[in-house]
């Protein structure tokens, strides 16, 4: 595949996915980002913002299955990753493996902070190791294979947090935002009319051909040793003060524990996208400060000053990006 | 990027402008450079011209050099390198990191389907580059900053270092003679006269030897000399000899000028002239103290004059009342009405020139020649006879050594006020003594006012 014809399918997909989903432009950039990256994606917004509708027609577009799992406290891991059922056979009875519903391309785990630590877990692992163990048997999940997580960040009574080392697993981090004025009323006029907009699939049915190909193409993008440099010192300065041990700055006395090397991979993973997106073949520093914020905001665990002063994550890392020079 | 890549128009944009960047770059350190340097070698320059070759001017001047080169070296700026060269070209082109990458990917870990697009987009990008337009140099301000603290330098130098430098010392004649008596004595046929001259040498520093002698031994050797140097036929030799004549007739007139300074010592301290002077009430203040002046006074005195005062000591001492301002010291005829003191001083010099005498009776005024011989041959020159000079004047002066033997306790001043000769006390005068004697007083050492056109 071609850079040309990258860009072409990446165009069509978010024209596909603009079709229904309003005024959400970057963010569905960024999942496609996340998903040719081969990451998985937290999206965090209060109800009713279109991120379940994001994520089916993202689907529909790539052409792939995708599912849905509702988290609830009392979901066990069985009915995510699937179970052994006792099945007869031509008069014989034998224990047969159930997927469960983890088992697609795209699966959207909504609420995923109502689930018990045990459930969480349960899907977290499918999402680093792309496969579920079952019964002691290991069943490998589909490729491609994307998480589209949801959190509410209103509604925390009866929830369990994910906890940091989970946190970390996730490519992106995408805050779904309520949308202005002129992008409701051309919500509401897409879907409360007659016409409604119908998804065209972009990729045929399951072609995990074409997709492999282009997550093959992106990671060939290439990025210049300074830019690299300056991703390390992005992740770098994250760091707390206690760890790197250096001087006292403004926003380091709010940082508890600053980017793994996670973060560092996801930037420039998604700067590689971001690039080829925009029709280049090589990263630009543009590229790395565009997915700063997506790719460090979760792995930053901001501390009790912070949490007092009503300082978010995304204002450190403002923080960060002023003060770390390019070169 | 490497060089051994074959390079398209945007590696040659970028190689063209780091070479460009480091040109500059070398006219910086140059323009940063070249002040201090050339002020440091003026510096240099400045004390071998004008004072001689003094080690430490060297010394300071290299030093000078040796830090400003060190720090221009340590905070040279990073010679640009390719990458600076793409950064610039992306900023101005605002291409999005192309030439950066470009100069700075390894190519054989890139796709080469990637790495000829990014050379084609980025020669798109060079296109609307034209290095002359738009990497001009300029003059950095620190260059000016050096340029004008440089000039700034030596031009303060120029002036501090000749106040700085010690005069030029005179060499003394016995130390020439002893140079040139080893200069003859490498060479073999007049080694035997080198000797000779290094023993005169040797006896012009004994005390004890008198002068006459030293001269008739200085002529007897400098005869020797000339008729070597007429024997001589080699010029090298010859002008050797004539060195060493030089040297000896330096030391005749060195004997001749202590011989003059001898006589002038005999004929006793002070300053006595026969000219007509003007203003004379005040000059004669000290010869009118008739028993008031006593030594501790003429002791004020003295150093009020080595300090530029008026030699008429402090005009507040009740011993002293008839004494004069300084500012009136040139107007001693004209009487002040206001100060009794002054009309007492005026009366006295009248005194004085009528003929009256005060204090020992033998005070004869300034007017008087010294004691020994008559004035008018003791300052003839050789050859003058008493026609050879009329209405001239003399000056008689009391040097440092006779003060110094006399200031023990009790001036001559002190002495006459007693009973003897009163006289002006003047510790120093600039009665010029031979070139060539050692220490010879130099015009500037401080006289009274009232002597100077006297004394010129």
């Amino acid at each position: 595949m071609e850079p040309e014809q990258f860009r072409e399918v990446f165009q069509r997909l978010e024209q596909e996915v603009q079709k229904v989903i309003v005024g959400h432009d970057d963010l569905i950039r960024k999942v496609l980002i996340a998903f040719f990256a081969g990451g998985h994606v937290l999206l965090e917004g209060v109800p009713g913002l279109g991120k379940t509708l994001l994520v089916k027609s993202l689907s529909r577009a790539l052409g792939m299955s995708f599912k849905r799992i509702q988290f609830t406290p009392d979901l066990m891991p069985s009915d995510i990753v699937g179970t052994e059922v006792l099945t007869e056979v031509n008069g014989r009875r034998e224990f047969q493996f159930k997927q469960g519903p983890i088992f697609a391309h795209v699966v959207l785990a909504d609420e995923i902070n109502r689930a018990t630590p045990k459930t969480q877990s349960a899907v977290l692992e499918a999402m680093e190791e792309r496969q579920v163990t079952v019964f002691g048997e290991s069943h490998i999940l589909t490729s491609p294979f994307i998480v589209l997580a949801t959190q509410n960040p209103i509604e925390l009574e009866g929830t369990y947090p994910l906890p940091e080392a989970q946190l970390d697993r996730f490519f992106f981090k995408l805050l779904v935002t309520p949308p202005g004025p002129a992008e409701l009323r051309e919500i509401l006029k897409r879907t409360t009319g007659t016409e409604s907009g119908e998804v065209a699939k972009v990729l045929p049915e399951d072609d995990a051909g074409t997709v492999n190909e282009m997550k093959q193409l992106l990671r060939q993008v290439m990025i210049a040793p300074p830019i690299e440099d300056y991703v390390v010192r992005l992740a770098h300065a994250t760091q707390a003060e206690a760890q790197n041990g250096g001087p006292q700055s403004s926003f380091k006395q709010y940082i508890r524990f600053g980017s793994s090397p996670r973060g560092a991979q996801s930037m420039i993973l998604g700067a590689k996208g971001n690039a080829l997106a925009e029709g280049r073949v090589h990263v630009s520093y543009e590229d790395v400060e565009k997915i700063v914020f997506p790719a460090l905001r979760h792995r930053i665990i901001l501390n009790f000053q912070a949490e007092a002063e009503n300082i978010s994550a995304d204002q450190v890392l403002a923080e960060v990006l002023k003060r770390v020079p390019r070169n | 990027m490497h060089p051994e890549v074959a390079r398209e128009p945007a590696d040659n944009l970028i190689y063209n402008l780091a070479a460009k960047l480091r040109r500059q770059a070398l006219w910086d350190a140059l323009a940063l450079l070249a002040p201090p340097l050339l002020a440091a070698i003026y510096v240099i320059a400045l004390p071998l011209g004008a004072v001689g070759p003094g080690a430490a001017f060297l010394l300071f001047a290299a030093a000078l050099a040796l830090l400003g080169a060190l720090l221009a070296v340590r905070r040279r700026p990073a010679p640009p390198n390719v990458a600076t060269a793409a950064r610039l070209l992306d900023a101005r082109t605002a291409a999005q990191d192309h030439f950066l990458t470009l100069a700075t990917v390894e190519p054989a870990a890139c796709p080469a389907a990637f790495l000829s697009r990014l050379r084609r987009d980025a020669g798109g990008f060079g296109r609307r580059i034209e290095l002359k337009r738009d990497f001009p140099y300029r003059l950095k301000s620190s260059a000016y900053w050096s340029f004008g603290l440089s000039l700034l330098g030596a031009l303060l130098l120029t002036f501090l270092l000749p106040l700085a430098a010690p005069g030029a010392r005179p060499v003394a004649p016995a130390e020439r003679l002893r140079a040139v008596a080893q200069e003859l004595g490498r060479k073999p046929e007049l080694r035997q006269l080198g000797a000779k001259l290094l023993a005169l040498a040797a006896r012009l520093d004994e005390p004890k030897m008198p002068r006459e002698e030293k001269t008739a031994q200085a002529e007897e050797l400098k005869k020797e000399v000339q008729e070597q140097q007429k024997k001589e036929e080699q010029k090298e030799n010859r002008e050797l000899l004539g060195e060493a004549a030089s040297a000896l007739e330096g030391v005749e007139q060195q004997q001749a000028g202590g011989q003059e300074q001898k006589d002038q010592q005999k004929g006793g301290g002070g300053i006595d002239s026969n000219l007509k002077q003007e203003g004379k009430g005040q000059s004669e203040q000290s010869q009118s103290g008739s028993g008031e002046s006593k030594g501790d006074s003429t002791a004020q005195l003295g150093t009020d004059m080595q300090q530029g005062k008026n030699s008429q000591g402090n005009p507040k001492e009740p011993g002293q009342e008839k004494n004069q301002r300084p500012g009136d010291s040139m107007q001693g005829s004209k009487p002040d009405p206001n100060r009794p003191g002054k009309e007492k001083n005026n009366e006295q010099t009248a005194k004085n020139q009528g003929g009256g005498k005060e204090g020992s009776g033998k005070e004869k005024g300034s007017e008087e020649p010294p004691q020994g011989a008559p004035p008018a041959e003791r300052f003839y020159k050789t050859g003058e006879g008493q026609e050879g000079i009329k209405n001239a004047g003399y000056v008689t002066v009391q040097l440092p050594e006779e003060l110094a033997a006399d200031g023990k306790g009790e001036t001559r001043a002190a002495k006459d006020g007693k009973g003897g000769r009163a006289r002006n006390q003047v510790p120093l005068s600039n009665v010029p003594l031979p070139p060539h004697v050692p220490n010879a007083a130099s015009e500037k050492q401080p006289v009274p006012i009232e002597y100077r056109g006297m004394i010129r």
